[in-house]
């Protein structure tokens, strides 16, 4: 009968519906592990991402500024700012510092991004070997620079070196400064020998990148145990550390010729020369940006933080030359201004304070002078972009460069051999040679200085003034009374809460 | 086969051997039924009595029928009238009688998940809504219609922007991240999360059923523990022909005056005061007669006409004005329905225009829908129900908070703009910004019902539902600052929703004997869902004139797009049972498996029983002759909340580009990047959950039912306590594992309540009768546990207080405050430094917080972020209502109030300019109003929290029926004018509407309107 039918043939319309259903998951248009990490095209993805962390907002283009430079007396902030800034400035930093979580934060992000570059790139078929070295060379590259900047930064930290695939692998205690430096020296030394020598693109590390941060590390490592430096009693012999600083900033000064010294200061931060190849070879590494990004992280506000939010400002490319071409700056925040111990400790005649600190601008014809007493104070130009449109701007940040390397190779050296190099970044900064025959520790005190006026704001002078002991006195100088955090910043409290093995 | 034949055969016999069996001539009765009002009644089934003999009535209420001779009873029925038996006598030919409305309602049928009970068999809580007990005002859903009507039922309409939908919460809160929102069930088809159901015409609803308990809405799973909602649309009903138009009429207009400045004098001195407090200094005040970036700003002088070498200042724009105006909105409905043996049908399709109290604003809608079921042979019936809507928003939403102080429009006949970054143009945005969006929905259902025997039935269904919405945005370079920033910003926001469902079941009714009665139901269903966006947006734009017609011309192009897929399946049971009328019985159950479910966890089950007792049937409660209808309800259950986003329980990658000199390199990679933090800090998911599941609710509800007076007074009191436990969370894991959260089953939340529903039929006579209805709901929600927090900061960062506000906090309600506490206003620079303030913030005239708290848990003599505390939560005490309703012969009157009581609001908008004319100065040393500074670091604290109780007469309606075909071609009409929103009762600020969001934040909403109606309802 034709119920019985139509009744049968609904129970099998029924069966079969839900016999061909698993109620199996595929995430639609997001990739995941089992679907990546199989071509060339996946391994060279798999590292843009892991190089995607550096230009964050939370990272080179704001945060590591915040934090390195704030504590100095270099930067002060902005009035309303907000407490984290205030506590960096005045030393005094909590575990709930948002600025410290947020670094925090990206630095493991970026962690976990070049573990995934070294664990799944390996296993990656059909791909030619010497690019498949070169992208786990630079993995290996990006771990150590954020383990540098983290021990620099909080000391012990739990040290990640596989890839999250379970929250059961979250829980993770505290490494020794030891185990992490070595394990940064032994990155750096794999994607040294991974890496080829050419400059392989912008924004991207090549074996001279990975031996010009191994001699900054080996520098931190003998400095901080020359100095007692607190944490880095476990360093045994300083000198042995010393002299392979000296030997790897050798190899960047004499073994290669992809990167060099810029004669003229504003050049080495005059975006269209350095971003053509051939032109200013200054930045061994450094953070891409570009305007036509879509996001920040892409293009960078960078510049905004220094520049003055009183109107657009226009000033000479050159200082140093009368005939220079004037450029149009914009205008900015105003929210890192410049303290008037950093400015004035400059010689009158440096080039590095006449020719990148802006201290007069004009608009529209009429001439502004600025006061490093007031609100809207003489401000570094060395990040700028003339052609910047709107907020979008394409100034890298700089991570390593060419003068870093010399002021290294000099320190490391001391006087027996370092004055030459020393001397030529303060020829080109318009000042004499440094006086002949000081002693070892007045010399590399020298260089420390030197490197306080060529490094100005680009995250330099906390770790100099950290690993030569010398915060408490840099505070006394500047009439600031340290709390907390002058050698090492306190743990994040979010990582203390949720971390079960990890102690303050 | 056989076996049914045997048993159609058996109740052919029965029928036989109990009939009666005196035989006299056959003769023909004719007659007409109408009701209480002597409207015609068309429908009433007229049956002889113990014969199988019937008909009825027609669209004039009229009748044929013949007697056999063997019985001289007629029986009349109609579903809401009391059944009327009349003995013919054996000279009349003619019948003229007139049904009254059953206020028993007993008997009635109320539907259920997968099928229907009566009304005195239910066992859970369930309450019934008829369509035409809804107000009639204007409204794009029937959300916010539900307001004030079902006892347990919380609705809360946050807007009166045009085509706002509402939010809708049966029995408090119970998730901290899924939805709160109940299961919309549209007939039978399971809709989505109730709040916007601007699909259907409020106008087609012929009822509308909550399912509260866990007994009655277990048979929906892990879908049901926010309650279920299920909507009946109108069906045609057998022996009818209907057609009829109703028309809705409506002017709106402000419900509260907006508080703002009213005049430019005050609101200048006001901020050249502020100013100064402020810092600034007095020689760069606003308002000095100076030109500032290329504007000139009057003097206070010259704005009063003092300034004897200035003529006095001409602009005093009084902006609500321009900006909101009376809107007219109109609503228009044709239906058709009718019925006979084979065929029944509704067909309507309706018109509604909704404007907007603000200029431009609109929201269009056009719904048709089709209902046709159709009698393939006595077994088996088929049928389908369409509808499909198209609807339209248009307008973005501007306020009057402008100054005063400047024209509309500069000389050139240009919005006037105070700077070059002046974006709060009302009008310039009203009028110059492109914001519109079309949705086009289509459910077509297509069913059939089998009779396998005469207990058993089987049906079968196959729904879709099409939605596609388009969203056009243009803003130009100078109206807006995302214009500006992107010198034009261009999008075209597309919205795609398929969504696939079968389902199969079988159901039951046999009576074994005289006390035993069973319904069963149980079946499979499966359900498909799919969501696609893309989202086409342009940045740079040459000019503005094409808006967003051609993106590619614009310079930098920006395409995303997304996709969503889920499936769940489930196999669902229930089982009725009922023993000697009296004592009922019911279990549920209902497992799902979702493809959102991870995969260790891939089903869950949700049982359910309940209880019933009709102690009324009792031989000893019937002697006390007090009860019409005493009945005691017990259910205990599991329902589920799926609240989890499809692909959760994966891992995830995220996306991220790298210039590398010639151009970006896209990455892939661990680590998904999601919304920003309190400090802005992008927060990072993606790490997969292989056990993430459904929340579970464990609900317990005990209910009485009581009737007395032939249940002219009824009164349903139902006391629940549900637990929810596996709360769907974000845990936050050690960042240095490179993410910051990801989702688990964790945590837990209480609410337990008492609700009570009370109607009286005061006055019931044919002529005239009196109802009244009040309502009372009273929910107690607590957060139990999170896991290893106590307090989790949730919602908005509010722009002034640099805070979160809301939280979920163990021991307290959800969306709990968190904030400072205040004590009125420093009269004394040392009262304010004892007080813990320093700089500007302890100067008098300033708020004083109370430092209650520091790092060790004690005072420490600093106000800072240690002193903050649980100050308030929106959570009302109880919720009430009263409805009435008067009918006097031809004519009817009701009205509505509504009132919540016992909420606290965090009033943004506390310090309205007719407030702020109070404020602190030397001279008025005020201790409720801070003095005038405009460089004030509010703190979030109580100092904002404010009452937010208010009663409100929510509508009022009278109505007239004429009588019969008042005019040739017309069969009925009926007149009304409806109220709403007419006026309510509270002491919070009266600059604005007191019904805010769930959060309780007052921001300033959109205003609601007022809004008077003249309706008809025509029949022809």
């Amino acid at each position: 009968m034709n119920i019985k039918k139509y009744i049968y043939s609904a129970f099998v319309f029924a069966t079969v519906l839900s016999s061909c259903q698993k109620l199996e998951e595929k995430p639609y248009g997001l990739v995941n592990t089992s679907s990546f990490y199989k071509t060339e095209a996946d391994a060279n993805s798999a590292l843009a991402y892991a190089y995607a962390i550096l230009p964050e907002v939370g990272y080179y283009s704001r945060g590591y500024y915040i934090i390195t430079e704030l504590p100095t007396e270099n930067l002060t902030q902005k009035g309303d700012a907000g407490v984290s800034n205030f506590e960096l400035d005045e030393i005094r930093t909590t575990p709930t510092n948002a600025d410290l979580d947020n670094l925090w934060t990206y630095l493991y992000r970026g962690i976990a991004r070049a573990n995934s570059v070294i664990a799944n790139v390996p296993n990656v078929e059909g791909i030619t070997p010497a690019n498949k070295n070169q992208i786990i060379g630079e993995g290996y590259f990006l771990r150590a620079l954020h383990n540098f900047n983290l021990v620099r930064m909080f000391g012990a930290v739990p040290l990640r070196t596989g890839v999250i695939a379970d929250a059961e692998q979250v829980p993770m205690a505290k490494s020794s400064l030891s185990e992490i430096y070595n394990l940064i020296e032994s990155d750096l030394k794999n994607a040294e020998s991974l890496m080829s020598i050419a400059k392989n693109k912008e924004g991207r590390a090549n074996k001279v990148a990975a031996q010009a941060l191994l001699a900054k590390v080996y520098l931190h490592l003998a400095s901080s145990k020359s100095y007692n430096s607190p944490g880095y009693a476990f360093v045994d012999d300083a000198e042995k550390k010393y002299t392979d600083a000296k030997t790897y900033a050798a190899k960047v000064i004499n073994d290669q010729s992809v990167f060099g010294f810029t004669n003229t200061l504003v050049d080495i931060w005059n975006t269209a020369l350095y971003k053509t190849a051939g032109s200013v070879n200054e930045h061994i590494f450094d953070a891409a940006v570009d305007r036509l990004g879509v996001r920040e992280g892409e293009y960078t506000k960078l510049p905004n933080m220094f520049l003055g939010s009183d109107r657009p400002m226009s000033i000479p490319y050159n200082p140093s030359n009368a005939t220079s071409p004037i450029i149009n700056i914009g205008q900015g925040w105003n929210h890192f201004r410049t303290e008037a111990g950093h400015y004035n400790s400059y010689a009158n005649t440096d080039r590095r304070k006449t020719d990148l600190i802006v201290s007069s601008y004009t608009n529209s014809g009429t001439v502004y002078n600025l006061d490093i007493n007031s609100a809207s104070r003489p401000f570094s130009r060395k990040f700028i972009d003339p052609g910047r449109d709107a907020d979008k701007m394409n100034a890298n940040s700089p991570i390593i460069r060419y003068s870093d390397i010399l002021l290294i190779y000099a320190e490391a050296a001391g006087p027996s051999e370092g004055y030459s190099a020393v001397n030529r970044i303060r020829a080109r900064a318009g000042l004499g040679d440094l006086p002949p025959s000081l002693s070892v520790k007045a010399f590399r005190d020298a260089v420390v200085l030197e490197r306080a006026w060529e490094l100005a704001f680009e995250g330099n002078r906390l770790f100099d003034l950290r690993r030569t002991n010398g915060m408490e006195k840099m505070a006394q100088d500047y009439g600031k009374t340290i709390t907390s955090g002058a050698y090492f910043f306190p743990i994040p409290q979010r990582e203390l809460d949720t971390n079960p093995l990890m102690k303050p | 086969m056989s076996r049914i034949f045997y048993i159609a055969l058996t109740c052919f016999l029965f029928v036989l051997i109990s009939a009666d069996t005196v035989s006299a001539q056959q003769r023909t009765i004719r007659g007409n039924v109408v009701d209480e009002i002597a409207k015609p009644l068309p429908g009433v089934i007229i049956s002889v009595k113990g014969e199988n003999i019937q008909t009825s009535s027609d669209n004039n209420g009229n009748y044929t029928i013949t007697l056999s001779g063997k019985s001289n009873i007629l029986v009349f029925k109609m579903v809401g009238m009391i059944t009327k038996e009349i003995a013919v006598l054996p000279t009349e030919n003619t019948i003229r009688t007139s049904l009254l409305p059953d206020l028993k309602n007993l008997e009635e049928v109320v539907v259920v998940g997968y099928g229907t009970v009566r009304k005195s068999d239910l066992t859970g809580s369930v309450s019934t809504l008829k369509g035409s007990d809804l107000n009639r005002t204007p409204s794009a859903s029937v959300d916010q219609l539900l307001q004030g009507k079902i006892p347990g039922v919380q609705v809360i309409s946050g807007s009166g922007r045009p085509g706002a939908g509402a939010t809708i919460r049966i029995r408090g809160t119970s998730s901290l991240n899924g939805s709160n929102s109940p299961l919309m069930v549209v007939d039978g088809f399971p809709w989505g999360d109730a709040g916007n159901l601007k699909q259907i015409n409020p106008d087609d609803i012929e009822s509308i059923e909550v399912l509260k308990d866990a007994s009655s809405a277990a048979i929906y799973g892990s879908r049901g523990a926010n309650g279920v909602i299920l909507i009946t649309t109108k069906k045609g009903k057998l022996g009818q022909s209907n057609i009829s138009l109703s028309t809705l009429n409506t002017v709106s207009a402000m419900s509260a005056k907006p508080d703002l400045w009213r005049d430019a004098i005050d609101e200048a001195t006001f901020a050249n005061e502020a100013a100064l407090t402020g810092g600034t200094p007095a020689n760069q005040l606003p308002y000095l007669g100076e030109i500032r970036g290329g504007v000139y700003f009057p003097s206070i002088a010259e704005l009063r006409g003092l300034d004897p070498s200035k003529p006095k200042w001409p602009h005093n724009t009084d902006w609500v004005d321009l900006v909101y105006r009376k809107p007219f909105s109109q609503s228009y409905t044709l239906t058709a329905d009718g019925g006979s043996e084979k065929t029944k049908y509704a067909i309507s399709g309706n018109y509604y225009k909704e404007e907007g109290l603000v200029i431009k604003n609109f929201y269009d809608r056009f719904a048709t829908r089709l209902d046709l079921d159709q009698k393939l042979t006595d077994a088996i019936n088929v049928g389908t129900n369409v509808i499909l809507t198209y609807t339209k928003n248009n307008g973005v939403q501007v306020n009057a908070d402008r100054t005063r102080v400047f024209p509309v429009y500069d000389d050139k006949g240009n919005y006037f703009r105070t700077s070059p970054t002046d974006f709060g143009h009302p009008l310039a945005n009203a009028n110059e910004v492109l914001n519109t969006s079309k949705t086009i929905d289509v459910l077509g259902t297509v069913y059939a019902n089998a009779k396998i025997t005469k207990w058993l039935q089987f049906r079968t269904q196959l729904s879709s539902k099409y939605g596609n919405s388009i969203g056009d945005v243009y803003e130009p370079s100078i109206v807006t600052f995302r214009g500006f920033e992107s010198n034009g910003y261009g999008a075209i926001n597309n919205f795609n929703t398929t969504e696939l469902l079968t389902e199969n079941y079988l159901t039951a009714n046999k009576t074994f004997g005289k006390d035993h009665s069973i319904n069963f139901v149980a079946g499979y269903s499966f359900q498909k869902f799919n969501t696609r966006t893309s989202d086409l947006i342009g940045n740079g734009f040459v000019n503005d004139n094409i808006q967003n017609e051609n993106l590619s011309t614009a310079a930098n192009r920006i395409i995303a797009n997304g996709l969503s897929r889920s499936e769940l399946a489930s196999w669902f049971g229930r089982a009725n049972y009922v023993f000697k009328d009296r004592y009922l019985f019911t279990l549920t159950a209902r497992a799902d498996g979702s493809s959102k479910f991870g995969s260790n966890n891939k089903w869950g089950y949700f049982p359910s029983g309940a209880v019933a007792w009709k102690a009324n049937e009792e031989e000893f409660i019937k002697s006390l002759n007090v009860f019409s209808e005493l009945k005691f309800r017990v259910s205990y259950g599991l329902t589920g909340n799926q609240g989890i986003s499809p692909y959760q329980t994966l891992d995830r990658f995220g996306t991220a580009r790298y210039f590398t000199g010639d151009g970006f390199q896209t990455g892939f990679g661990p680590g998904l990047s999601g919304a920003n933090n309190e400090q802005g800090l992008t927060i990072v998911g993606g790490l997969g959950n292989n056990s993430l599941k459904w929340e579970t609710t464990t609900s317990l509800d005990l209910g009485v039912d009581i009737g007395f007076m032939d249940q002219r007074f009824r009164l349903t009191i139902d006391y629940y306590n549900k637990n929810t436990d596996d709360l769907l969370r974000l845990r936050t894991i050690a960042p240095s594992s490179g993410f910051d959260e990801q989702w688990i089953n964790d945590g837990e939340i209480n609410n337990k309540g008492i609700e009570i529903g009370l109607n009286a039929d005061i006055i019931r006579k044919s002529e005239f009768s009196w109802n009244v209805g009040v309502n009372f709901t009273r929910n107690r929600n607590k957060v139990i546990s999170m896991g290893e927090k106590n307090r989790v900061d949730v919602g908005t960062l509010y722009e002034l207080v640099r805070q979160r506000i809301l939280t979920y906090t163990v021991g307290q309600p959800m969306f709990a405050y968190y904030g400072y506490k205040s004590n009125g206003i420093i009269q004394t620079v040392q009262e304010g430094i004892a007080a813990g303030l320093t700089g500007a913030a302890a100067q008098p005239g300033e708020i004083k917080y109370l430092d209650i708290s520091g790092p060790n848990g004690t005072p420490d003599g600093v106000i800072d972020g240690n002193d903050r505390t649980i100050i308030g939560n929106p959570t009302p005490d109880f919720l009430y209502s009263f409805n009435t309703n008067l009918k006097y012969k031809r004519f009817d009157l009701s009205a509505q109030f509504y009132g919540i009581y016992g909420n606290d609001v965090f009033d943004f908008r506390k310090l309205t300019p007719s407030r702020q004319i109070m404020r602190w100065t030397p001279d008025n040393p005020s201790n409720e109003i801070p003095r005038a500074n405009n460089t004030r670091g509010f703190l979030a604290s109580d100092f904002f929290i404010t009452d937010g109780s208010f009663l409100r007469i929510q509508n009022v309606t009278l109505g007239y029926n004429f009588k019969a075909n008042p005019v040739k071609g017309i069969k009925s009409l009926r007149v009304f004018f409806s109220g709403n929103n007419l006026y309510t009762f509270t002491k919070f600020n009266p600059g604005f509407d007191a019904e805010l969001g769930e959060n309780g934040v007052n921001e300033g909403a959109y205003p609601r309107p007022r809004a008077i109606s003249l309706g008809l309802n025509i029949g022809f």
